[in-house]
């Protein structure tokens, strides 16, 4: 179980520019250990306007992709970009490869047909025998072609046939999985607001969508099922220019749904300090009434 | 120049206002070469902040003197002047905490006095007046009708109060 956890990789959907996740193991493991909950937005088949009780896939922010990505615990998979784009600009030796490797699957398809075949034909075969001692008043008929063709025309023929021909059997792939490599994660397009959320991850926080109290996100201190949310954050430039009103309602807003107006922003990097990686370079307020 | 001359207007009102209206004491107005203006230090009336984690150190503390209150003098607070027009990035928020320390001048021998008052002075609860206590900043935002608005701001990820 452990080293299973160890080497998962997400499999992420991009389909319509969305982020989705439809193997529930996934959706687990991604709450369970990286600390993402996202959005469920499947309905039913049979009632698409459902607007509750949603179910698989889960939506991901792009925030959340880029992270899984980032933390190569996860990939995307956008089929249908990469089927229009890879595929044609496929190179001549993993043209060869993958032919050849249509080869050995029909070669394998060929193996598994013939192992059936003969199988059925012993069954047949030790069939007979039992059958023959019944038979024997008659064997002189049964050994004509005529009467036995009744019972083994059908099996007999086609296995003379593909002797015949020498060709292996057609296999229509249901996967071109091989032919496409695992996308990286610097194609997903992500809001400023990506350091903050990568930075609030970090410490164990599960972020949600923050329409709900008023800011960009709505950060709870663990699983949203246990705790209620303690902040609602909003991400800012390291140098913009945030009006007064702005922080002072907003501060009234979270101390009004009971929780604290969390202000966070990226220092941009400077040359002589090499951490690109950002996640230190963010920097974090917290705005509550001060009940005077 | 000018500005100056505004900042200190400013500064007068909430000044003012902390005296006046919400009667706090011991209140100084504090320049420091690395600070973009002048920022007052004071002391309320009664005690605004007491950070969730500190009040379940109380409540055991309590606990362990058999539900005795133990009084909580005010703490020294630092309170920035600021004009509801203006506008702030948070470059500036944070030059302001990098160059403050967590406790306002006078503020360390309030919370040994305090130590040394009751007998065990190792209990956890004390901490959260010395070396636990966050940076920490009252935004007093001022208004031409001369309100003021007073907000915290932490440095950092501090969980909210129970309000």
């Amino acid at each position: 179980m452990a080293t299973s956890v160890a080497d998962r990789q997400v499999r992420i959907s991009k389909i319509a520019g969305r982020y989705l996740v439809f193997d529930i193991d996934d959706v687990a493991y991604i709450r369970r250990h990286h600390g993402i909950c996202a959005v469920f937005t499947g309905t039913m088949p049979q009632n698409p306007t459902q607007n509750v009780f949603l179910g698989l896939p889960i939506e991901l922010y792009a925030e959340e992709a880029r992270l899984l990505v980032d933390k190569k615990v996860g990939y995307i998979a956008d089929d249908a970009n990469d089927h229009l784009s890879r595929l044609k600009s496929l190179d001549e030796p993993s043209r060869k490869a993958y032919l050849q490797s249509l080869k050995t699957q029909r070669k394998n398809a060929q193996l598994v047909i013939d192992e059936a075949r003969a199988q059925s034909q012993a069954k047949h075969k030790s069939k007979r025998k039992d059958k023959a001692p019944k038979l024997e008043p008659s064997e002189s008929t049964s050994t004509k072609e005529d009467d036995t063709g009744l019972f083994d025309a059908t099996p007999a023929k086609p296995a003379q046939v593909v002797v015949a021909k020498q060709a292996l059997p057609a296999v229509t792939p249901t996967s071109t999985g091989q032919l496409i490599s695992k996308g990286d994660g610097a194609a997903i397009q992500v809001p400023k607001s990506y350091p903050l959320y990568a930075y609030l991850n970090k410490r164990g926080y599960f972020i949600t969508p923050g329409l709900r109290f008023g800011g960009d996100y709505s950060v709870y201190p663990g699983d949203p099922f246990r705790y209620h949310a303690h902040f609602m954050a909003n991400s800012y430039g390291w140098d913009e220019q945030i009006p007064m009103l702005d922080i002072v309602t907003s501060g009234r807003l979270g101390t009004s749904v009971k929780k604290s107006f969390l202000m966070g922003a990226q220092q941009p990097v400077d040359d002589d300090n090499g951490d690109a990686a950002g996640d230190s370079r963010v920097r974090v307020f917290c705005i509550e009434w001060a009940g005077m | 120049m000018s500005c100056t001359h505004d900042l200190e207007a400013l500064t007068k009102v909430v000044l003012n206002n902390l005296e006046n209206q919400h009667d706090w004491t011991e209140t100084k107005v504090h320049t420091q070469p690395d600070l973009p203006r002048q920022i007052i230090h004071g002391l309320p009336p009664k005690r605004l902040y007491v950070h969730p984690d500190e009040q379940i150190d109380i409540i055991r503390a309590e606990k362990a003197r058999n539900g005795d209150r133990i009084p909580q003098p005010p703490e020294l607070e630092w309170v920035l002047p600021l004009h509801i027009a203006e506008k702030w990035s948070p470059s500036r928020f944070a030059a302001v905490f990098d160059a403050l320390a967590a406790i306002p001048p006078g503020g360390n021998s309030l919370a040994q006095d305090l130590a040394l008052d009751s007998g065990d002075a190792d209990a956890q609860w004390k901490l959260w007046r010395g070396p636990k206590r966050g940076k920490r900043l009252l935004l007093a935002t001022v208004q031409d009708d001369s309100t003021v608005t007073y907000y915290f701001m932490h440095d950092g990820i501090v969980k909210p109060r129970q309000n």
